[in-house]
């Protein structure tokens, strides 16, 4: 199976890797993982005024687990929460061209932001 | 087979392979896997579960020669050479049978995997049992993967691959450690499973049990796969 060259670009120059401190001011983090593979996805967003300034992520796992949460923190900068809780796995599927058997890979990316999102949200609500 | 339908649990493989009539005399199929009138060979039902194909209960512990011995009888009895003077039919069933033979023995001797079936067959009622991920997990394997990656990108000639390796040699120790730690206490839910299935209970208590022992279980293969995924990382790296 070849990637596609989104794929391939995202995996030879990912968008966003890093991370942030866990109890910055602002910060969400998720952590997700696939038991099936063995993936570990870790995505963070940085949040002022409703508005996610700033993205990162790490992720070990394969080709397209890194291109998927590269992807996602791409589309995340600058939208808010409440459309970055819009975004679809099947968003993501079809902008890097994911063969069946790697669409789980996009789903974890889903997982991470839903995650993300919703420890922002704990920890906003909690203040 | 109505009014057999309350049966002990014991009965339940004679249920289900009674589930049909013969294929080729339409006569009721008793026996095992050949027909008691026409000694014809009979599918092995696609529902039967692996443990109920061996003859086995649902148990964890299994006995290893038991195990072989049961799949060599019914590997003899199935081997599709033994049907080549046979019908299209028998060739087909034969053949059928070895292959979900095969499927089921490999499954079984492998307690991980005997572990994963047992939980896809039991999965109904844990699948809303929400796991969560381990975070400090999460962020030791995120921490290592950054220190292959300096690795990988160090001149591995230098004093600084060189204290790298060492590092990643002790954490290797660390997770294989903790790869054995996983196992013993998989063993030790194998033992918790099948003593609440020996004492056959129907309480509310057998009910939490069954789903706590399913849920930890669930848990540790996960977290084993993990473990397993990042140590192969790390002895491939470090090679």
């Amino acid at each position: 199976m070849a990637y596609s060259d989104k794929v391939v670009d995202h995996f030879n120059n990912p968008r966003n890797m890093g991370s942030f401190k866990k109890d910055e001011e602002g910060v969400g983090t998720g952590m997700v993982g696939a038991p099936e593979c063995g993936d570990v996805m870790k995505l963070q967003i940085k949040v002022q005024n409703d508005t996610i300034v700033d993205a990162k992520f790490k992720t070990f796992g394969c080709g397209s687990a890194i291109a998927s949460s590269s992807l996602a923190t791409e589309w995340l900068k600058g939208k808010t929460i409440e459309e970055a809780q819009k975004i679809k796995n099947t968003d993501i599927v079809q902008e890097l061209n994911l063969p069946p058997v790697k669409i789980h890979c996009s789903v974890l990316a889903e997982d991470a932001i839903k995650a993300a999102l919703a420890d922002y949200q704990k920890k906003a609500d909690s203040k | 087979m109505d009014g057999h339908t309350h049966q002990h649990a014991s009965d339940r493989r004679e249920l289900q392979m009674a589930r049909s009539m013969c294929w080729h005399c339409q006569s009721e199929v008793s026996g095992e896997y050949f027909c008691d009138r026409c000694v014809k060979v009979q599918p092995v039902s696609k529902e039967l579960d692996y443990f109920t194909c061996f003859g086995f209960p649902r148990r964890l512990s299994i006995d290893q020669q038991q195990l072989e011995s049961k799949f060599y009888e019914l590997s003899r009895a199935f081997h599709p050479d033994f049907y080549q003077n046979k019908s299209g039919e028998e060739q087909t069933i034969s053949l059928g049978n070895s292959a979900m033979l095969n499927t089921a023995y490999r499954t079984l001797r492998d307690p991980i995997q005997r572990a994963e079936y047992l939980l896809d067959l039991e999965a109904g009622a844990v699948k809303d049992i929400r796991t969560t991920p381990p975070a400090d997990l999460f962020e030791e394997i995120l921490e290592l993967q950054d220190t292959l990656d300096e690795f990988r990108a160090s001149d591995r000639t230098s004093d600084a691959a060189g204290a790298l390796r060492t590092r990643l040699q002790s954490e290797r120790a660390t997770l294989e450690q903790r790869q054995r730690d996983m196992e013993t206490q998989i063993q030790r839910l194998f033992g918790r499973w099948d003593a609440l299935q020996d004492r056959g209970e129907a309480t509310e208590q057998a009910r939490a049990e069954r789903d706590r022992i399913l849920k930890e279980m669930r848990d540790i293969l996960s977290n084993r796969t993990y473990v397993k995924n990042i140590v192969n990382d790390l002895i491939a790296t470090i090679a």
